[in-house]
């Protein structure tokens, strides 16, 4: 009985969480398929410590350590992914699901967002993590957080305004 | 941050692209082989569950030994119904319907030394020592003189706190 009430627990953990963590991984590789690997590494691993999602903001910061050890460990992965960066525009996997012009053009704009402010917004907008939540993840200070936050909002209001 | 409200509303209206129900199943599968915690081996030993699965074949071999053990017990107690060809006057000092432990050994056969472990729980350092044994355990009849032997391998894995000076 405690088992399927685990099983359930994780289910309902991942379905909740999965996609924000799906996206949270695609800021380091540019294939769906290679960030749900990163993110099966990282949730079975946190799992089997855990049991539970009480600490997300770790459940987080081993999905940046999986990532960060899977492009180390693969020098090649990661010439290949700043070759596909820099050929993003030509294609790339739809991150989100879009109904109208306006959300693509917001999708569009969050993906051009420098890293760094990105993986901010990604955690803060739909994986709903506090400031000293992200600040731990990233090993920086809450402020620097904040402000990360701020730039990235800024440059999507400049960019959409542009656009509009 | 307020001039950014109506931004992060539309940015939460955004909705992130589900997860394939491959990679949901991946994960079950992976949950459901590899169930337990991870010990950090510091890249020297693959991380698996080590000592609870190693008792295993312990466990069945004893519960082996004593169902054996409950048949030969049932099997003596019918034992005065069989007719004999010859026998010696039972001594009324011991009892002809029980089966008393005489021996046990356990030999090991092969030890492997599996390396450190690192274990978040762990101040220090263990040494994984890796067992392989074979282990007798014998009963004997004193009035029937009948004896009961089971022989069975068995694994065991010993960590051994380590320090370093």
């Amino acid at each position: 009985m405690e088992n399927a009430a685990r099983d359930e627990d994780w289910k309902m953990c991942f379905t909740r969480f999965g996609p924000g963590l799906v996206l949270f991984a695609r800021q380091w590789v540019h294939s769906r398929a290679d960030a749900e690997d990163i993110v099966q590494e990282a949730f079975v691993r946190f799992w089997r410590r855990q049991h539970s999602i009480d600490n997300k903001a770790l459940l987080y910061a081993t999905v940046r350590s999986v990532a960060l050890d899977l492009l180390r460990r693969d020098g090649r992965r990661a010439r290949r992914e700043a070759v596909a960066a820099l050929d993003e525009e030509q294609f790339r996997e739809p991150e989100f699901e879009t109904q109208d012009e306006g959300q693509q053009l917001l999708a569009a704009a969050v993906d051009r967002l420098p890293s760094d402010q990105r993986q901010v917004v990604v955690m803060k907008i739909w994986n709903e993590l506090t400031f000293a939540e992200i600040a731990d993840i990233l090993a920086i200070s809450q402020n620097t957080a904040a402000s990360r936050y701020r730039y990235a909002l800024a440059t999507l209001k400049k960019n959409l305004q542009h656009h509009g | 941050m307020d001039d950014f409200f109506e931004l992060e509303a539309d940015l939460k209206r955004l909705r992130p692209a589900p997860v394939s129900a491959v990679l949901t199943l991946q994960i079950e599968n992976e949950l459901l082989q590899r169930p337990g915690p991870i010990i950090a081996t510091a890249g020297i030993l693959a991380p698996r569950q080590s000592a609870p699965a190693s008792w295993l074949p312990f466990g069945l071999g004893l519960a082996a030994a004593i169902a054996l053990f409950a048949i030969a017990l049932s099997l003596s107690r019918h034992a005065p119904d069989s007719k004999t060809v010859a026998s010696s006057p039972p001594s009324a000092a011991i009892s002809t319907e029980e089966f008393q432990p005489s021996s046990v050994t356990r030999v090991v056969y092969d030890t492997r030394d599996e390396g450190l472990l690192f274990p978040n729980s762990s101040p220090q350092p263990l040494r994984r020592t890796h067992y392989q044994t074979r282990e007798t355990m014998q009963w004997r009849n004193p009035g029937t003189g009948a004896s009961l032997r089971v022989s069975y391998p068995a694994e065991e894995v010993v960590l051994t706190p380590v320090s370093f000076q």
